[in-house]
């Protein structure tokens, strides 16, 4: 029990934390802090519709994170999640182009899987190499996320460029409407089932799976797993499959869905963001639900915090990254204290 | 022959910032830590020198605030590291959305709006006696002797010696009365040191100008070139120049085959090779994952 109330109060505390550090910069640079957190409150929960339009944000998020947290549970480190991410909406898109005259009960279900099966492959070759021959997946997956960025600048204004558009932003052309699976809200029922289906499924994988017991068990003690059996570079490959297609599926729902085109260089930080949402939920399903609805609630906010504090829209992503900062840091005050004490007098 | 010097020009103007990124990972390479944070303290120190010199007028201030910042950031990453035992990939993650996320705020902050700015001047140029490398920054010039001192440094000193005893062992450093946890500190402030001057570079040696994320992934090339260079400063600076010949290379493939290829395409050139290159030095070496905590972790 004692386990799951540090799991539910430790990121709290985080955020706690990285709220007063981020005050104190606002009120450095001359915003007024209390005015500022009241308003992403109001902006993100409490004011009317804020709570459809945080979910609006929370729901991609949401399933980028669950695919996240199943490769951090296996150690390792895909944070190509934005990569994974533009990928999916690309494959999604080409679908779109090549069946613009089939029927959207077709095209809708096909565009998603490509999207997976592009999210799965953009993120297949850094688990090959790093399974394969131990190519370090940090620096691989950093450098797809810059690739597959410039793929989404080259196919927006190149071969699926939107002529019709005024060039100040180069996109595709605009789903029809029977492609659309939300209006530009993003909250609609299709889109809610997908999501919670996608939480089912991710939380049986989890729990209930020889695969989440021994990922897991890879994450936290790789020689564990060597003599229990498993073998790491299947876990590994699936994991960043599912991470893949998760964050592939993601990218492809905000094309069908909100977006309807696909924009070059849009939602920059949607991949950061999922890995903080998986790491503050401790790659929990039910956890990164509630993770997802509250970073999902600090984007909304910060789209409408210029308006109303005059406070530049990057205080969030400042806020973000504190929480990242901080967010696996073993601070248990007490018991260092007493650790160090011992320590001393082993040293 | 003027062609060559042009494109040796364009050479030494990339590569210098991402030689300097390449230097400060390798100082706290060798001392136990993977320095993701590379680009965050990049674009710190490239967002410090412009409004030092904006708002001061003066170079040698700028330079030195922003050498300042990037120290004391280096410093909580090397405090979030070593004394709260948080995960090093996600600090150094956390490190460049603050310098990203807090370089747009202060810039927004202070400007009013998120536009480039430009300063009057830059970095000092060394003047008309180079010929056609005469538009090229003082700092490009010191370049190849603080990769001549920084090797001095780690594989001839002393202390050289014992940081790198703090990387790979750090129960050895201590024996001889190192305190691992100090040297990590030294490193990361060296590093620090390099980072700004790798930002100073980047925004001021040319340009003049600093834009929103301009980094651009040089940080997290520069630390690729680490990898790739096997954490020797020599190696590492021709690791991160041979990055830069082939964005150079990249640039000018633009203007000859710009009608065949797609110029977005050909940009993704250098991060192809960067992987290209990581993949070389796993095999080299048989691998190249971290472990996710400095070796001071491992030997208890």
């Amino acid at each position: 029990m004692n386990g799951k109330i540090e799991i539910i109060i430790r990121p709290l505390a985080f955020i706690l934390l990285a709220t007063i550090l981020c005050g104190i910069i606002f009120e450095i640079a001359g915003f007024s802090a209390i005015l500022m957190f009241n308003s992403i409150l109001d902006g993100a929960f409490l004011g009317s519709r804020s709570l459809e339009k945080s979910l609006r944000w929370a729901l991609p998020l949401f399933i980028t994170a669950v695919g996240v947290g199943i490769s951090f549970r296996c150690g390792f480190f895909n944070i190509g999640a934005q990569g994974q991410f533009y990928m999916g909406s690309v494959c999604a898109v080409y679908v779109t182009e090549y069946m613009s005259g089939a029927n959207a009960v077709i095209v809708i279900p096909l565009g998603m899987i490509a999207g997976m099966t592009g999210g799965a492959l953009w993120s297949l070759w850094p688990g090959y190499l790093k399974l394969r021959y131990g190519v370090d997946e940090v620096i691989t997956t950093l450098m797809s996320n810059f690739i597959a960025g410039l793929i989404l600048v080259y196919v927006t204004s190149g071969p699926l460029k939107d002529q019709s558009g005024s060039g100040q932003q180069a996109s595709t052309k605009i789903l029809p409407s029977e492609f659309r699976i939300s209006d530009a809200s993003g909250v609609s029922l299709t889109i809610i089932l997908i999501t919670i289906s996608v939480g089912i499924t991710g939380w049986l994988i989890i729990n209930r799976t020889s695969f989440g017991t021994l990922s897991s068990l890879a994450g936290r003690n790789p020689t564990m797993l060597k003599y229990q059996g498993g073998k790491i570079w299947q876990l590994g490959l699936v994991s960043f499959i599912i991470s893949g297609m998760l964050a592939g599926l993601s990218g492809s729902i905000e094309l069908f869905g909100p977006s309807g085109r696909v924009v070059s260089g849009f939602l920059p930080t949607h991949g950061f963001t999922a890995i903080l949402v998986a790491l503050v939920a401790s790659y929990a399903v039910i956890g990164t639900a509630f993770s997802a609805l509250f970073f999902g609630g600090l984007f909304s906010a910060a789209l409408f915090l210029p308006i109303f504090t005059g406070l530049p829209t990057s205080a969030i992503d400042l806020f973000n990254a504190i929480i990242a900062l901080l967010i696996t840091a073993r601070i248990t005050l007490g018991k260092k204290f007493l650790r160090n004490r011992w320590s001393h007098s082993h040293d | 022959m003027i062609e060559f010097h042009e494109f040796l020009v364009a050479i030494l103007r990339s590569g210098t910032p991402l030689i300097y990124a390449a230097l400060a990972g390798v100082i706290v390479h060798r001392s136990g830590v993977w320095h993701l944070g590379l680009e965050g303290i990049m674009i710190i120190g490239a967002c410090v020198t412009i409004i030092g010199i904006v708002l001061t007028n003066s170079f040698i201030v700028a330079i030195l605030s922003a050498i300042i910042i990037c120290i004391i950031v280096s410093i909580l990453q090397w405090f979030v590291i070593e004394k709260l035992k948080a995960n090093q990939i996600i600090v150094g993650l956390g490190i460049t959305g603050i310098g990203i996320g807090g370089t747009a705020f202060a810039v927004e902050s202070i400007f009013g709006s998120l536009a480039a700015i430009s300063a009057p001047f830059g970095i000092p140029r060394v003047g008309d006696t180079f010929g056609p490398y005469s538009g090229l920054s003082i700092l490009v010039f010191i370049m190849p002797f603080a990769v001549l001192s920084l090797w001095v440094l780690l594989l001839r000193s002393r202390f050289g010696l014992r940081l790198a005893a703090a990387g790979e062992h750090p129960f050895a450093a201590r024996s001889v009365g190192a305190n691992p946890s100090i040297m990590r500190l030294i490193a990361f402030c060296v590093g620090g040191l390099f980072c700004a001057l790798a930002g100073a570079e980047l925004a001021a040696g040319s340009l003049q100008i600093f834009a929103q994320n301009m980094v651009a992934g040089r940080g997290f090339m520069g630390f690729a070139a680490v990898i790739f260079g096997g954490g020797h400063p020599v190696g590492s600076a021709f690791a991160a120049m041979f990055f830069s010949i082939v964005s150079v290379v990249g640039i000018r493939m633009q203007i000859h085959l710009g009608n065949f290829v797609s110029h977005d395409l050909l940009l993704c050139l250098p991060y192809i090779v960067t992987v290209l290159g990581i993949w070389i030095a796993a095999r080299a070496k048989g691998r190249t994952n971290s472990a996710s905590q400095p070796s001071e972790l491992r030997d208890q």
